[in-house]
């Protein structure tokens, strides 16, 4: 068993699990946040993507001793005072959602790829997700989203 | 007319998706659940002899082992015939059938207790070839049924003999298709819970057909359909594919909640998935058909083979639709079809979107392709000539006159939009040229009928119930699956109301709260679930009108308008009352606000003995156009562009509708080229999503979606059917582009780089013993693992010297192997050592720690300067995900013949530091590597360094190529790693050539170097590499299966790695 500390979604975390749990299945099973998704286990289809210290990473393939310390965000650290972010409402407005299984990872791997790259090419956007499978919607709106959002983000900024 | 309908809307379940709240079937926890695990056969075929469940019984925790003897109703269930067992008897079939299932206290418990199950078996010989398996000397799958062919349709229209008589030219084609996997992102899982208020269970879960999910409980469990409550959870993606199987988890859950008397959860993992769902049917189809010179078709002769695998499943469904549109949309006079479905030991086939349709129409496309070819006209005017047009009569006898037959409408909106016919012309010339990339267009047309047709029961259902305040509940009998059912149907409702979307609420179905209202299948969700809610709607209408008739001065509805939220008198736009007051005013005056839309489909007809009738009701056509560009070097296929044209009756969300073409055609587009569901000798080998592929977001570069309107009368609001006619295109226009970029006519999908160049699916051989003995362990999972993170290097040190330690670094190797190995695991968790994260930088050379991530190393502009082979390497390891974790140390030890950093590293000369705790060393990483997962390190060494000289001056040209088989997260088929320094006159001063992926260790290729040093970079010079290369490769690996790819394929990407450095000096 391990006793670990860390933070998920601004949250202080202390708990104790063992060893063979996987950060997806703390987060699904002990922190009861479902939004994390398993569709292979193996960091193949990028469901379960969360954020870890900054950057996108497959929760399937992170053991309980690497989160030590580790600061984790969740797709449901996404909206903020019951107000979506706008990638959230990029998805949204442009269908990138159909049976939305991939989609909590997909926004993870996008948020983590716009928060250092707020000017995004298209290549480098297909590049942030190519990590996430998504078998609905060809893909296409997805990265209409991401570019959405990225647009929107430098108006903001101005 | 309208408000909505036709409009882009944002979904109504978007927000829930976006933020993670949807609760899908795995997301579901109750109070007392229990977690199931199932224990598969270890054979495709065989007799059980002993079954122990002694020691599994005896596991703390194990709350209920469910055998086949335990279940109360029918032990076998199936939607034609009863064939399936959800727990098999004394024999089993294939390798994803199931002997026990187990609930317990916790998942891990239930799988330990399904691997100490121990079971016995006299094995035979599994039946896995469908041409063996329909001889009379075939051993039968299933005895009780006196034949391996589990069903027949003929269909005879005319005399064929007499059209191939009066024939210019008769040819003979026979082609073949392979399994697809539906791969939906989320694996199955149901819930049963023990509800006593009704003598039976509800039950939740990734369900796509309610109703039959619950029949087929029912008569599992010997209950009544009353009995049973289906509600659906939210459906991460089914495309056809959580029909059958999960029924028959629900089966087992069931079960076991009835005997634990508590509720029962049965996740599905990957592995179980692949192993045990149901997939598309791989199809043998000979077209024998005879023509005219001018192209005209005179007669044409189908007989296919169907691989129903282990089961009969909705063999029976799919086939029938194959046997009705075999021709494709082609007039014939003469048609003779025969399609027989066939058992085997191998995973069973039935619905995914397209059903019965893309195999023969990737043969019907690729065939009348090739006539176009024989009679010297283009592709488009074959079509015309032959195409259904209005009034035409369809192989089985159907005339088409109830509907528009806009065939050649979508065919010129395709051919438009992509320019077809101007760019066939251009790129026929262009591909004279000796050019390694060569570009094709090919385009592919069909007809397809809509919903069910005379295969089945066709009647939907829905219910509308207004509330006093005018918000408004809408349930319907079919489901969302993700293809946007709920905003589809809503914005339908709100239509004919006339009200806002945002006023209505869609109520996922409970089975026990609406009648049946059929599967959601076979593209009839909007069409009857449309319909249906129409009907409510106008019901509603009516009966509001009945009490607000006086304050809009009319008698008669025909003289209202419901808009904006309103009811108007159409004559009299200043009478009007608003919807919420007309709602509160009829709850007042006592009326029924909740309607019931009923819709029963119009007639067909079918007659099984000669395959003539009526099928469906209405059909839809498409077009698509598919451009390639084709590696002729490795059979690589690049998709440029897909244009998709589809006539759908009328668009009812354009945001939903474009999606469907946009998923369908990426699907199409997998099916045709990249997935290859690898099944040996019964044995699923493709157990996950590595080893069976998916398009990723780097596989289509462009899609582009067409809408043709032509309103259906049987449609609501004219919309007909979208689903499955984007996918089933895809395949056969690529084949058809290929055609023009290589000039060769592939017979058989999927077209992997193999299958490609050399008209072959080439795999790995497997034995029958190693086939069936795996030592991976039955449920993948992480469960044996004690991790320990050290202080500091030196306590690192000191414990993998005295106890057995496997340094763990950023997981993304080692964690996926322990998941399949049985072996208890120590690890030390070594990634967060400082010590190993420094990069230390000299003039001569920079060292790497060994726990740098790739992303890390990419990011670096020292090593961006100085190794840009390395880094070219790097940027293409798995995925972004995969390259923030991943160490450069540990792709190194690890050592898999695809580690894509080793190659360029072993160019650049690295050498490695080893530390122990008493000592440290260096070795060359050359001769570190021993072979496939084999190194130098001792179990009491780290890797902590990389050491790379820097070359000894900038001038050094490099190259480097990946090869793998889709855009994106490749295993490395092969790579190649060239660095090149040249004198002032050209001359080859330095070279350096590293193999990836191809010998059994990466190495330089001195047999190469050796020819090239010295000597002028010239195109003479580099095909001089042609012959010491051939034979270094015969030596090294000329035995081996894969030999006949890898070795022409690298001569030619290994020239052409020289020629791209000969014209970089050239632009020097």
């Amino acid at each position: 068993m391990i006793d670990l500390k860390f933070t998920v979604n601004q949250q202080n975390i202390e708990i104790t699990v063992p060893d063979s749990m996987r950060l997806l299945d703390i987060l699904r099973d002990e922190l009861n946040l479902t939004g994390t998704k398993e569709g292979c286990g193996i960091g193949e289809c990028g469901a379960c993507t969360v954020i870890m210290n900054g950057v996108a990473v497959n929760s399937c393939l992170i053991l309980a001793e690497q989160c030590q310390y580790s600061k984790i965000e969740t797709v449901e650290n996404l909206e903020k005072d019951k107000v979506l972010s706008q990638l959230q409402e990029a998805f949204l407005k442009k269908g990138a959602i159909q049976c939305g299984f991939c989609t909590p990872g997909m926004l993870m791997s996008a948020k983590a790829f716009l928060d250092k790259n707020p000017n995004p090419t298209l290549d480098e956007i297909k590049t942030a997700l190519e990590g996430n499978l998504c078998r609905c919607t060809g893909y296409k709106p997805i990265i209409d989203s991401v570019k959405l959002a990225a647009k929107r983000s430098e108006k903001d900024k101005k | 007319m309208s408000r909505v309908v036709g409009q882009k809307v944002k979904r109504i379940d978007g927000y829930e998706k976006v933020t993670g709240k949807a609760i899908y079937g795995d997301d579901i926890k109750l109070p007392g659940l229990l977690y199931a695990a199932v224990r598969y056969s270890d054979i495709p075929a065989g007799k059980i002899i002993k079954l122990k469940t002694q020691k599994a019984k005896n596991i703390r925790g194990v709350k209920a082992i469910a055998l086949h003897q335990d279940v109360p109703g029918s032990a076998k269930v199936g939607p034609i015939r009863q064939d399936y067992l959800p727990i098999v008897k004394d024999e089993v079939f294939f390798t994803g059938d199931v002997i026990a299932v187990i609930a317990a206290e916790t998942k891990e418990i239930a799988c330990q207790a399904a691997e100490a199950i121990n079971i016995e078996y006299k094995e035979f010989e599994p039946v896995t070839d469908i041409t063996e398996a329909i001889k009379p000397s075939s051993r039968l799958v299933h005895p009780e049924y006196k034949s391996n062919i589990m069903v027949h349709y003929p269909l005879v229209k005319g005399d064929i003999e007499a059209g191939f008589a009066q024939s210019d030219h008769i040819i003979e084609r026979t082609y073949r298709t392979g399994y697809q996997e539906h791969a939906y992102i989320e694996p199955e899982s149901v819930t049963a819970v023990p509800d006593p208020s009704i003598g039976g269970f509800k039950i939740f879960g990734s369900i796509q057909n309610p109703y039959t999910t619950r029949k087929v409980v029912a008569m599992f469990m010997g209950l009544k359909l009353n009995q049973i409550n289906i509600m659906q959870s939210t459906l991460g993606g089914s495309f056809g594919g959580k029909d059958d199987v999960v029924n028959n988890m629900a089966c087992r859950a069931a079960l076991l909640a009835y005997k634990a008397e508590r509720p029962v959860k049965l996740t599905y993992n990957r592995e179980n998935s692949m192993r045990e769902s149901y997939k598309r049917h791989p199809y043998l189809m000979k077209y024998k058909v005879g023509f005219n010179k001018n192209g005209k078709l005179k007669s044409m002769k189908i007989d296919i083979l169907a691989e129903s695998g282990a089961y009969s499943s909705q063999s029976f469904f799919v086939t029938w639709r194959s046997v009705v549109q075999a021709t494709g949309p082609y007039e014939i006079e003469n048609v003779k079809t025969d399609i027989k479905g066939v058992y085997t030991n191998k995973p069973y086939t039935a619905a995914f979107r397209g059903f019965g349709s893309p195999q023969i129409i990737f043969a019907q496309e690729s065939l009348i392709d090739e006539i176009a070819e024989i009679c010297g006209i283009s592709p488009l005017d074959i079509r015309k000539i032959n195409g259904y047009k209005q009034g035409s009569i369809t192989a089985s006898g159907q005339r088409l006159d109830q509907h528009t037959v806009s065939l050649n409408q979508v065919m010129q909106a395709a051919a438009q939009k992509a320019n077809f016919a101007e760019k066939y012309q251009k790129l026929k010339t262009a591909n004279l040229k000796n050019e390694r990339y060569k570009l094709g267009i090919g385009l592919s047309c069909s007809f397809r009928g809509c919903s069910l047709g005379a295969e089945g029961t066709d009647t939907s259902s829905a219910i509308i119930s207004v509330q006093a305040d005018g918000s408004v509940i809408l349930i319907t009998g079919v489901t969302e699956n993700g293809q946007g059912l709920r905003t589809t149907l809503s914005q339908i409702a709100a239509e004919i109301l006339g009200i806002d979307i945002n006023e209505i609420t869609f109520l996922q179905p409970q089975t026990s709260t609406i009648t049946d209202g059929g599967p959601t299948v076979a593209s009839r969700g909007t069409i009857v679930g449309g319909n249906a809610t129409i009907k409510a709607a106008e019901e509603i209408k009516k009966r509001i009108f009945s009490v607000i008739k006086k304050d809009l001065k009319t008698q008669n509805i025909s003289q209202t308008i419901w808009k904006d939220n309103k009811v108007y008198n159409k004559n009299n736009t200043n009478l009007s009352v608003e919807f919420s007051k007309a709602a509160e005013k009829a709850y007042f005056a006592g009326i029924n606000l909740s309607a019931y839309g009923w819709f029963k489909a119009p007639e067909v007809s079918w007659h099984e003995e000669n395959g003539q009738g009526n099928a469906y009701f209405t059909y839809v056509y498409g077009c698509q156009v598919v451009e390639v560009k084709l590696d002729t070097y490795s059979g690589k296929i690049f998709i440029e562009k897909i244009t998709a044209a589809h006539d759908v009756g009328k668009v009812i969300n354009r945001l939903g509708a474009e999606g469907q073409v946009y998923g369908g055609t990426t699907q199409g587009m997998g099916y045709g080229v990249i997935e290859d569901f690898d099944v040996q000798k019964g044995i699923v080998k493709s157990d996950n999503l590595d080893q069976y592929l998916i398009p990723t977001i780097k596989d289509i570069k462009n899609i582009e979606a067409v809408f043709v309107e032509n309103p259906d009368k049987y449609g609501p609001l004219g919309a007909k059917s979208l689903g499955e006619p984007t996918l089933e295109l895809t395949a056969a226009a690529i084949n058809n582009a290929l055609f023009m970029a290589s000039g060769k006519r592939s017979y058989e999908i999927p077209l992997t780089l193999e299958q490609v160049k050399l008209d072959k699916n080439l795999k790995k051989p497997v034995r029958q013993s190693e086939a069936s003995h795996s030592k991976t362990k039955l449920h993948a999972r992480l469960n044996n693992i004690t991790t320990h993170t050290p202080k500091n290097m030196s306590e690192a040190l000191k414990l993998i010297k005295n106890q057995k330690y496997r340094p763990l670094a950023g997981g993304t190797d080692l964690v996926v192997q322990a998941r399949k190995s049985n072996d208890k695991l120590k690890l030390l968790n070594i990634y967060e050592l400082p010590e190993l994260k420094e990069i230390k930088i000299s003039d001569k050379e920079i060292t790497l720690g060994a726990g740098i991530t790739f992303s890390n190393i990419l990011k670096n502009s020292e090593l961006q300067n100085n190794f840009p082979l390395l880094m070219d390497a790097c940027s293409l390891i798995g995925s972004t995900q995969i390259r923030n974790r991943a160490t450069i140390g540990g792709n190194i030890v690890n050592a898999a013949p695809c580690a894509d950093s080793v190659p360029p590293l072993i160019a650049y000369g690295a050498k490695l530091k080893l530390t122990s705790f008493t000592n440290s060393r260096k070795i060359e990483l050359a001769d570190f590597i021993q072979g496939s997962y084999k190194t130098k390190i001792q179990s009491d060494e780290l890797l902590t360094e990389i050491i790379i000289p820097k070359l000894p001056n900038t001038n050094y040209f490099h190259n480097y190529f990946q090869l793998g088989r889709r855009g994106a997260v490749n295993i490395t088929r092969m790579s190649i790693s060239v660095l090149i320094l040249l004198t002032r006159n050209k001359k080859i001063d330095d070279c350096r050539i590293v193999d990836g992926s191809l010998f059994k260790k990466p190495q330089r290729i001195t047999a190469v170097e050796d020819t090239l040093l010295g000597q002028k970079l010239s195109p003479e010079t580099i095909e001089l590499i042609e012959s010491p290369l051939s034979q270094k490769i015969e030596e090294e690996i000329g035995g081996r299966w894969s030999a006949e790819y890898k070795k022409p394929v690298f001569i030619n990407i290994c020239k052409d790695a020289l020629y791209e450095i000969l014209e970089k000096t050239r632009q020097k």
